[in-house]
C-alpha cells in the first residue's frame, strides 16, 4: 500500500531541467523575465500553449534553462504541495539572491505545469513514463524534496549558482512582538492566578476532557498515522470517485479509519459514565428509561461495530467454545 | 462482581462484614487460580518447555545460579557466546526474574519438592501473574474500594495483553516486572492514603525489586514523580505526598544503584532527572507550608515572596545543571528508547535498529482490540468515575492510564504496561456501573413490595439493602477521603463522620436510581460484555499466545503435524559435536544453541556488538570461498541455517536474509544490497541475480533441496528455486532435520595438496591463524 502511494508521488514529483545555451532569442527571454516578475515566488505557470512557445518551437539549443515542477492541484497531495512550496523558495532565493546579474537570472527559468494542461504532461511522456523518466532526468536520492536539494541540482546540472535559500521564518516579526506584548500583559494576571489556585490547572474538568482526549488520541491510533504519515482515506484504485476509508489487514489503517473506531470505543464508555453519573440523577423515571434504553442500543451497535470490524480486519475469527455436541452444522 | 463484595461501612452487623471478607478472600484464591490456570494452555497443548529464544537465556543464567550460587553468578563471565569476546553475564542482566526462580527452586528443594529447574522456570511467568491479579486487587481498592479492586483483579488475571508475556513457558523479565510494577504502585498509594512511614520503607523496596527484573522500572521513577508534581501543582499537597515522595527516591535510587546493570546510571541518565527535579521542589513546597503554618498571614505574605524568588532560583540552577548534563552526554543523555517515546519520529529517523524490530512498531488499532479487547470500551467510563470525586489515589491511576495508553500508542510493546492501568480503570467502570443498576434493581423491587407504605418509610427500609450492595461512588470517594488523614486520627475519625454521611445518602439515594427493566437489560449487557471479554481471553490464550515457537505444530486435513526440528538439531550438535566446538548462525538462534546444545556462539539475542553481528551476516552473504575464510578465522566448525521451503515455515534464514545483507552491508561496504535484488525484490527463483545465487545461505539452504520433490519448489516463496544443482566445495553438510527446518553443515577442512595458487591461499590463511600481527583480515 505505502509503496503504490509512493508510486504515484515519484510520477508527479518529476522536475524536468531543459538546459541549453547559446543562439540568442532576446524576445523569448525578455518574455520569460517579464512573465517571472509577475508569478508568484517566480515561478512561471506553464500551459499547452506556451510550453510549444518556449520549449518546443524554439530550435535547440535553446539561449535558457528552464526548471519544470509537474505539479497536480487535483491530486491533493500534501508532500507534494509541501515540495511545491520549498520549490517556490528556490525560485526566490534564485532571483533575490542574484538580483543584479541579469546575465545569471536570464539563464535560468523555474516553471510548473499543472496536469489539468494534459497536453504538456503528454510531451513530457510523464503520465506514460512514471519511474523511469524520473531516473532517466536525475538521480532519485538527489531531489529529496527539500529547496537545498532542488538548488543542487539546478547548480550541478546548469553550473549557476542559486544561492543560500531565503525561508520565511516561522513567525513573522509583528506576530512575535504581539505574542511578547501578550505574555507582557497577561503575566501579573496569571501570577496572581497561580497564587491563588485558580488557575485551569484547578479545574478538575480541565484534566478529565485532557485524559480522555489522550485516550481517544492513542486507542485511534494517531501516533501510527503521524509516524507512517498515512492519509486519511484512499481513494479507490479502479474507481477514482469511490473512496476507501478500511484498510484490510491489521499492520496498517487509514486516519478515518482508526478515529471512527477510536470515537467508537470512547462512545461506549462516555455513554456508561453519562448513564452512572448524570441520568441517575434525572427525576422523571420515563425519561431515564428512554435514555437508558437509546443508550444501550448505540453502545450493543457499536460493540458489534468494533467485533465486526476487528473480525473483517484482522481475519481472526473467535472461537466459542461451545459443547461439540452442540454444534449444529 | 461488585455485588458480591460485603459493605466496608455502615452496616451495623459485623457477621456481614465478616462474611463479606471471607467471601473476598474466596474470590481472590479464585482469580489466583483463574490466572494461573488459563496460562497453562501452552503446557496442555504443547508441552512443558520453555518458550522462544530471550528465555532460553534466562533458563541458562538461573540453571548457572541454582547450581553455582550467587558470588559465582555475579561475577560469571561467560566464554560460550560472542566467541572470541564473550560476555559480562553478571553486570548486564537485570537479575529479578533468575534470582526469583532460583529462590523458588531453592525454596522447594530445601522443603524436599524436587523440582527442576526448568519446570520452576515455566511456571514462574503464571505464578507471578496470579500475585499481579492481587496486587491489582489492593491498588484498586486503595482508589475505589473493594468491589472495584476484586473486579479489577478478575479482569487483570485474563487480560491478553499480559497473558501473551506470561503464559507458562514464557521465562523473560516482564513476567514478573508487572507484578512488582503494580505492587510498587499499590505500595505508592497506601503510603498516600495512610502517611505511613512504614509503607514508604516497603514502596522503596518493591521499587528496587522492580528494578532488578526491568528496564521499564523508569516507567515508574517518571511516574511517580509526575503525579507529585500534579498534586503539587493542583495544590494537593500533603505531608503524605512528602511522606510517599522524599523516602522512595532517596531508599530507591541508592537500592536502585546497587543492581549492577543500573549501577551508577541511576543518578547519571537523564530518565532519572525528573525524580530529583521534583525531589527538590517538594522540598520547597513543604518548606512554604511549613513557614504558612508558624507565621502569621501577614508574615506569611511577606516570606511568601522571599522563599519563591529563593526556590526559583534554586530550581533555576538546577535546571540549568540538567540542561548542561543532559547537553554534555553523548546522546543528549536519552537512551535511544526513550527517546523514541517522546518524539515518535526519532527512532525511525536515527536508529534502524530500534525501528526495524516489529514490537517497536506504533500499533493500530486492532491491536488495542486483541490485546486489552472490550476494556478499550471502558476505560472511559472508569477515567470519568475516577473524578468523581477526584482523591490523591484516583489522580494517579488516572496519570497512570493516561501516561501508558500515549506510550502504548507510540510503540506496541509498551501495551503490557497499559493493561494494568485498562484493567484498574474497567473495574472501576465495572463496579461503578454494576453499583448503581443492582442497586436501582433493588430499591424498585423493595418499593413495589412496600408500595403501600409511607414514602419516608420507603427510603429508610430500602435504604439498608441498598447499602451492602452498592453504597454508591460518592460513598467510597468519601471513604478514601477520610482515609487521607494519617494512620492515628483513622480510625477515630472514621466512626463520627460515618453518621453524616449515612444521613445525607438517605436523602441522596431516592434520587440515584433508574427504571426497573432498564437496569436489568443494562446489567445483562454488561454481563454479555463480560462474558465476550472471557471468550476472548480464552482464545488468545489458547490459540494466539502459547505457542511456544520452539516447538511448532500446523493443523491439517490429515491430523496435527508437530514439528519438532529445532530439538532435533540441538541435541544433535549436543551430542555430535565437541563441546569446544563453535557454531555460526544468524543471532537469533544464539540463545537456543547454547542453552540447548551447550556449543559456543558467535553471536545471540544480546545483540551488544554490531560488527560481530555484521560479520556473521556478511559470511551469510558472501560466496562460499571468501564465507570460509571468515568462519575459519572465527575458529567456526560448524554453519546451522534455518529452512522453511519445504513445509512452509515463514520465519526463516532466507526471509532474514535481507537483515543479514543490510547489517553486513552497514559495516563492510563491499556487500551492496542492490547486487541482491531484482527490481527492488530480494528473489530466488530464475530471476536472481548471480550474487544472490552463489551466496552461502542460498547454497546452504537450497543445497540437494531439489532432490525432494524434482523440482525444487519452495513453499515459503511459492516459487521454484534458481539453481537447482550445485555442489559445495567448501562446506559439507553433517545434518538435515526431519523436515528440513534446520540444516547444520560442516567447515571443511583445509587441503593437504599444495598446488600454485592454493599454496597461496593456505600460506596466507594459515599465517592469519598462527601468528596474530600478521592477521589479515580476510573479509575486506
Amino acid at each position: 500500500m505505502a509503496d503504490h502511494t509512493n508510486l504515484s508521488h515519484r510520477f508527479f514529483l518529476s522536475i524536468a531541467l531543459l538546459s541549453t545555451v547559446a543562439v540568442t532569442e532576446p524576445d523569448l527571454t525578455g518574455e520569460l523575465v517579464s512573465l517571472r516578475s509577475s508569478s508568484e515566488s517566480g515561478v512561471i505557470r506553464l500551459n499547452d500553449e506556451s510550453v510549444s512557445r518556449f520549449i518546443t518551437s524554439v530550435s535547440i539549443p535553446r539561449p535558457y534553462s528552464l526548471i519544470i515542477f509537474f505539479n497536480s492541484i487535483n491530486l491533493n497531495s500534501e508532500p507534494l504541495q509541501e515540495f511545491r512550496r520549498e520549490f517556490g523558495f528556490v525560485s526566490a532565493s534564485f532571483t533575490s539572491n542574484n538580483n543584479n546579474r541579469s546575465d545569471v537570472t536570464d539563464k535560468l527559468f523555474f516553471c510548473e505545469i499543472d496536469s489539468t494542461d494534459s497536453e504538456a504532461f503528454h510531451r513530457f511522456g510523464i503520465r506514460s513514463l512514471p519511474q523511469i523518466c524520473l531516473k532517466a532526468m536525475m538521480e532519485e536520492d538527489d531531489v529529496d524534496g527539500t529547496a537545498e536539494s532542488v538548488a543542487e541540482f539546478v547548480e550541478s546540472r546548469t553550473h549557476l549558482t542559486v544561492g543560500p535559500i531565503h525561508r520565511p521564518p516561522l513567525l513573522s516579526k509583528t506576530q512575535i512582538s504581539v505574542i511578547a506584548t501578550l505574555i507582557a500583559i497577561s503575566a501579573p494576571f496569571l501570577i496572581k492566578k497561580v497564587l491563588k489556585g485558580e488557575t485551569v490547572l484547578h479545574n478538575s474538568r480541565v484534566w478529565l476532557y485532557g485524559a480522555v482526549f489522550v485516550y481517544f488520541f492513542s486507542v485511534s491510533g494517531t501516533m501510527h498515522n503521524i509516524i507512517k504519515s498515512v492519509p486519511l482515506f484512499l481513494t479507490d484504485r479502479e474507481d477514482s470517485n469511490k473512496l476507501v476509508f478500511f484498510y484490510e489487514g491489521s499492520q496498517y489503517q487509514l486516519g478515518a479509519e482508526g478515529f471512527s473506531v477510536g470515537f467508537l470505543y470512547n462512545a461506549v464508555g462516555l455513554l456508561l459514565a453519562y448513564v452512572t453519573n448524570a441520568l441517575v440523577r434525572v427525576r422523571n423515571v420515563n425519561e431515564q428509561r428512554v435514555v437508558m434504553m437509546l443508550v444501550m442500543v448505540v453502545s450493543l451497535l457499536a460493540v458489534k461495530r468494533v467485533v465486526y470490524l476487528d473480525n473483517w480486519k484482522t481475519g481472526y475469527q473467535i472461537q466459542m467454545y461451545w459443547p461439540s455436541s452442540w454444534q449444529w452444522h | 462482581m461488585a455485588t458480591l463484595e460485603s459493605p466496608p461501612l455502615g452496616t451495623p452487623s459485623a457477621m456481614r462484614s465478616a462474611f463479606g471478607t471471607v467471601l473476598s478472600a474466596l474470590i481472590l484464591l479464585l482469580i489466583g487460580v483463574l490466572a494461573f490456570s488459563i496460562r497453562l494452555f501452552s503446557v496442555i497443548k504443547y508441552e512443558s518447555v520453555i518458550h522462544e529464544f530471550d528465555p532460553y537465556f534466562n533458563y541458562r543464567v538461573t540453571q548457572f545460579l541454582s547450581k553455582n550460587g550467587i558470588y559465582e553468578f555475579w561475577n560469571w563471565f561467560d566464554d560460550r557466546t560472542w566467541y572470541p569476546l564473550g560476555r559480562v553475564i553478571g553486570g548486564t542482566v537485570y537479575p529479578g526474574l533468575t534470582l526469583t526462580a532460583g529462590t523458588i527452586w531453592w525454596a522447594l528443594n530445601a522443603i524436599n519438592i524436587p523440582l527442576s529447574v526448568e519446570t520452576v522456570c515455566v511456571f514462574t511467568a503464571p505464578v507471578f501473574s496470579a500475585f499481579a491479579s492481587w496486587a491489582t486487587y489492593l491498588l484498586t481498592k486503595e482508589v475505589k474500594g473493594s468491589g472495584a479492586g476484586l473486579a479489577a483483579a478478575a479482569l487483570l488475571a485474563m487480560v491478553p495483553s499480559y497473558i501473551s508475556r506470561s503464559v507458562a513457558g514464557s521465562y523473560d523479565n516482564e513476567a514478573v516486572a508487572i507484578f512488582a510494577l503494580i505492587f510498587t504502585f499499590y505500595l505508592y498509594i497506601k503510603t498516600l492514603n495512610t502517611g505511613s512511614l512504614f509503607y514508604a520503607t516497603l514502596n522503596a523496596i518493591a521499587y528496587f525489586y522492580m528494578v532488578c527484573s526491568w528496564g521499564g522500572y523508569t516507567f515508574i521513577i517518571n511516574l511517580i514523580p509526575m503525579h507529585v508534581l500534579l498534586c503539587i501543582v493542583t495544590g494537593r499537597y500533603s505531608p503524605r505526598l512528602y511522606i510517599a515522595y522524599a523516602p522512595l527516591v532517596v531508599l530507591g535510587t541508592l537500592l536502585a544503584a546497587l543492581v549492577p546493570v543500573v549501577g551508577f546510571n541511576a543518578v547519571l541518565t537523564s530518565e532519572h532527572f525528573a525524580s530529583f527535579l521534583v525531589f527538590i521542589i517538594i522540598h520547597v513546597v513543604a518548606l512554604v507550608y511549613y513557614i504558612k503554618g508558624i507565621l502569621s498571614p501577614k508574615m506569611f505574605k511577606v516570606a511568601v515572596t522571599l522563599v519563591v524568588s529563593i526556590g526559583l532560583v534554586v530550581c533555576l540552577i538546577v535546571v540549568a545543571v540538567l540542561v548542561a548534563l543532559v547537553a554534555s552526554s553523548p546522546t543528549g543523555g536519552w537512551s535511544g528508547r526513550s527517546l523514541s517515546l517522546l518524539d515518535p519520529t526519532y527512532a525511525s529517523k536515527y536508529i534502524p535498529i530500534i525501528a526495524s524490530v516489529s514490537e517497536h512498531q506504533p500499533p493500530t488499532w486492532p491491536s488495542y482490540f486483541m490485546d486489552i479487547n472490550v476494556l478499550a470500551f471502558l476505560v472511559p467510563a472508569g477515567i470519568i468515575a475516577c473524578f468523581s470525586p477526584l482523591s490523591d489515589a484516583s489522580s494517579f491511576v488516572v496519570l497512570y492510564i493516561v501516561m501508558s495508553v500515549y506510550f502504548s500508542g507510540v510503540m506496541v510493546r509498551l501495551m503490557l504496561v497499559l493493561a494494568p492501568a485498562a484493567c484498574i480503570m474497567s473495574g472501576i467502570a465495572l463496579s461503578q456501573a454494576f453499583d448503581v443498576f443492582t442497586a436501582s434493581i433493588k430499591y424498585q423491587l423493595g418499593r413495589s413490595a412496600n408500595s403501600k407504605d409511607d414514602a419516608e418509610d420507603n427510603t429508610s427500609t430500602n435504604n439498608a439493602p441498598k447499602d451492602d450492595s452498592s453504597s454508591g461512588k460518592t460513598d467510597k470517594g468519601e471513604e478514601v477521603a477520610k482515609e487521607r488523614p494519617s494512620k492515628k486520627g483513622k480510625k477515630k475519625e472514621r466512626e463520627p463522620a460515618d453518621k453524616p454521611s449515612v444521613k445525607s445518602k438517605i436523602l441522596k439515594k431516592r434520587a440515584l436510581v433508574l427504571p426497573l427493566e432498564a437496569s436489568i437489560v443494562a446489567l445483562l449487557l454488561l454481563i454479555m460484555l463480560g462474558a465476550f471479554y472471557v471468550i476472548h481471553c480464552v482464545w488468545a490464550a489458547a490459540e494466539a499466545y502459547s505457542a511456544p515457537s520452539i516447538v511448532l505444530t500446523s493443523q491439517s486435513r490429515d491430523g496435527l503435524h508437530v514439528f519438532d526440528d529445532f530439538r532435533e538439531s540441538y541435541a544433535w550438535l549436543s551430542h555430535n559435536t565437541d563441546v569446544d566446538d563453535k557454531v555460526a548462525s544468524w543471532w537469533d538462534y544464539g540463545y537456543q544453541t547454547t542453552a540447548m546444545a551447550n556449543r559456543t556462539v558467535i553471536v545471540d539475542n544480546n545483540t551488544w556488538n554490531n560488527t560481530h553481528i555484521a560479520t556473521v551476516g556478511t559470511a551469510m552473504s558472501s560466496p562460499e570461498k571468501a564465507a570460509w575464510e571468515i568462519f575459519n578465522s572465527l575458529d567456526v566448525k560448524y554453519v546451522l541455517v534455518v529452512f522453511g521451503g519445504l513445509i512452509g515455515y515463514p520465519s526463516d534464514d532466507i526471509n532474514k536474509f535481507l537483515w543479514m545483507v543490510r547489517i553486513g552491508g552497514g559495516v563492510f561496504p563491499h556487500i551492496k544490497e542492490a547486487d541482491y535484488l531484482r527490481d527492488g525484490n530480494y528473489r530466488i527463483d530464475s530471476e536472481a541475480t548471480p550474487t544472490m545465487l552463489n551466496c552461502l545461505m542460498y547454497k546452504l539452504s537450497y543445497y540437494r533441496f531439489v532432490e525432494t520433490d524434482g523440482k525444487g519448489y519452495d513453499r515459503v516463496r511459492r516459487t521454484e528455486i534458481g539453481k537447482k544443482n550445485f555442489k559445495l566445495t567448501h562446506f559439507e553438510e553433517v545434518f538435515t532435520s526431519h523436515h528440513w527446518m534446520v540444516r547444520i553443515y560442516k567447515l571443511k577442512p583445509q587441503k593437504n595438496r599444495i598446488r600454485g595458487r592454493a599454496k597461496k591461499l593456505k600460506l596466507k590463511t594459515s599465517s592469519g591463524l598462527d601468528s596474530k600481527p600478521a592477521k589479515k583480515n580476510p573479509w575486506i
